[in-house]
């Protein structure tokens, strides 16, 4: 009986949260079918350990971290012994949609740049910049304090903007501010 | 330079985000998944019981270190503990009898004596000044009970009158071997001084503990006595924790031995012959420590400084006063600190290699046991 309750909360849970997990971790392992995977297994192991939520501070962080933990763990011990760069990957093929507004071509070059960031970078600047969590509540998701997450945004920052694929003419985060100033 | 926009980058992530779109289904997946599971067993929640911040994570890391913190201690105050006991049995003579028939100034007697005692030794840690018949055998008196190992140490500056240097050498030596010892070293030393040959020397002399203090009475009747200090080091603690650590060692080897008869393969019986090759050797040298201290106990060494009148072989040592000795007790007490400083480097090295290691261990284990959990707070 309790456990249906459970059941219910859980599907409360999926209810809100199960489609930004995903795209997060979307985000940050860069195909699909691994991203499905670290967030189901992620609210899985979130409601079998639900009870310690109740010493936690906040849902979402608390549930983040479940995601990123499982993605860490997916980047360190699958993916690495796959070739990342397949070609049914799903962010490459965004690039081959019909983009007369550029828009797909924008992502495409955001998604390549990060994907070239290490884990550790990409890691915080999802959950800055998609998750828009606050550096402090990135801190609670990687288990550091907030000042190695800033020094982890100024560096994926830095990064960034050196990248060649947002150093083009098109529009990127990058020649949008440089045009900005001009 | 080049800048980063951010709400550029948010607007890219998210549309490249949004490109994904939700299985039909997945929830559900994930639902029935949870169904499954809810027969299984849950383990128990050690995250809730061990908090990152809770009071038993305190609790086992306060008492990890107070372990650490004994590991060390323990070991550095029994070596601390175990160190000599120094019994001095100075003894001064303000105004010494002029004894003997030669009429000398003074004579030094120089003695270290070891001796197996069975009673206290009650001079230990005073200083008399009483005429030196009674002082020696204050001292004899003191010097025998099985159950105490005893150093004696005391020295004696005798004077003996012009050309009786030799003859004075050849009755220490009758001395000694009378008294059931023997003579360590000699060394004499003949000079001129005024068209006036004269000679001085040191004679060492080693006799068993029961004699010692006899034979001090002898040699300070033998010339004129200037001064005669004696001094007793405890060794009773070193000889006992030897014996101790000896006897456990032996038993070591005796079980080793055991193990050894019931060991069948090439391997086990190379691993037994190896701990029993090193139990050998530590036996090996703590017995010769043993021997050594035994030996150290059983004779009484003895140095007498000899000279003929008005040549004396050590010079007067005048006390240091004033300045000069502020400045040589604040070097000793520099050098004191130091060696202080180095003592306790070595402990305290490890000490916190050890502390490192445990949290380096606790921190990989919690940071484990939070990657199966999920990372779960």
């Amino acid at each position: 009986m309790s456990d249906a309750l459970d059941v219910d909360e859980l599907r409360t849970w999926l209810e809100d949260g199960y489609a930004s997990s995903v795209r997060t971790a979307y985000l940050i392992l860069g195909n699909r079918p691994d991203a499905e995977d670290a967030v189901q297994e992620s609210f899985l192991r979130a409601w079998k350990f639900r009870d310690s939520l109740a010493t936690s501070s906040s849902f979402k962080p608390w549930l983040y971290r479940v995601v990123v933990n499982t993605c860490n763990s997916k980047l360190r011990k699958e993916i690495p012994h796959r070739n990342r760069r397949r070609p049914d990957d799903d962010v490459d093929d965004v690039a081959m949609i019909e983009d007369p507004i550029g828009r797909v071509t924008l992502s495409y070059d955001v998604i390549s740049a990060l994907k070239d960031l290490p884990a550790h970078l990409r890691i915080v600047v999802v959950l800055r910049y998609y998750a828009d969590l606050s550096e402090r509540d990135i801190a609670i998701v990687i288990g550091r304090q907030p000042g190695t997450v800033k020094s982890r945004l100024n560096e994926a920052r830095r990064r960034l903007a050196l990248h060649p694929a947002l150093q083009s003419e098109a529009p990127s985060p990058i020649n949008v501010r440089k045009e900005k100033r001009s | 330079m080049t800048t980063f926009d951010e709400e550029m980058m948010k607007r890219a992530l998210r549309e490249a985000a949004d490109d994904f779109a939700i299985s039909d289904g997945a929830v559900e997946s994930i639902l029935d998944e949870a169904r499954n599971a809810a027969t299984s067993d849950e383990s128990p929640p050690i995250r809730a019981f061990i908090r990152r911040n809770g009071p038993v994570r305190s609790t086992i890391l306060a008492a990890a270190a107070c372990v650490v913190l004994l590991a060390v201690a323990v070991p550095l105050f029994n070596s601390e503990g175990t160190a000599k006991k120094n019994v001095p049995t100075a003894i001064k003579f303000a105004a010494l009898p002029r004894v003997g028939t030669h009429g000398g100034s003074g004579a030094v007697i120089a003695g270290t004596g070891e001796s197996s005692l069975s009673g206290q030794v009650a001079a230990a840690g005073t200083s008399l000044s009483v005429p030196v018949g009674k002082t020696v055998q204050k001292a004899n008196a003191t010097s025998l009970d099985g159950s105490l190992r005893v150093e004696e140490v005391g020295t004696i500056q005798l004077s003996v009158g012009a050309r009786h240097f030799q003859s004075a050498l050849t009755q220490l030596t009758d001395f000694a071997t009378t008294d059931g010892g023997f003579v360590a070293s000699t060394q004499s030393h003949t000079g001129t001084k005024a068209s006036h040959s004269y000679s001085t020397g040191t004679i060492i002399l080693q006799v068993p503990e029961r004699n010692f203090t006899m034979l001090v009475d002898q040699i300070r009747h033998a010339g004129d006595a200037t001064s005669v200090a004696t001094s007793a080091t405890d060794v009773t603690g070193q000889y006992v924790d030897l014996q101790a650590r000896i006897s456990a060692l032996q038993l070591s080897r005796t079980q080793y031995l055991k193990i050894m008869t019931r060991t069948n393969s090439i391997g086990g019986i190379l691993s037994v012959q190896n701990q029993l090759n090193t139990i050998q050797s530590q036996i090996e040298q703590l017995q010769a420590q043993l021997n050594l201290l035994n030996s150290e106990t059983t004779y009484a060494t003895l140095t007498v400084a000899l000279s003929e009148a008005g040549h004396p072989v050590i010079a007067p040592t005048h006390p240091r006063t004033g300045v000069d000795k502020a400045w040589h007790d604040s070097l000793h007490g520099f050098a004191a600190g130091v060696e202080w400083l180095i003592r306790i480097a070595g402990p305290l090295l490890f000490a916190l290699l050890l502390l490192g290691a445990l949290l380096v261990l606790g921190r990989g284990t919690w940071r484990a046991t939070e990657r199966r959990r999920g990372g779960i707070r």
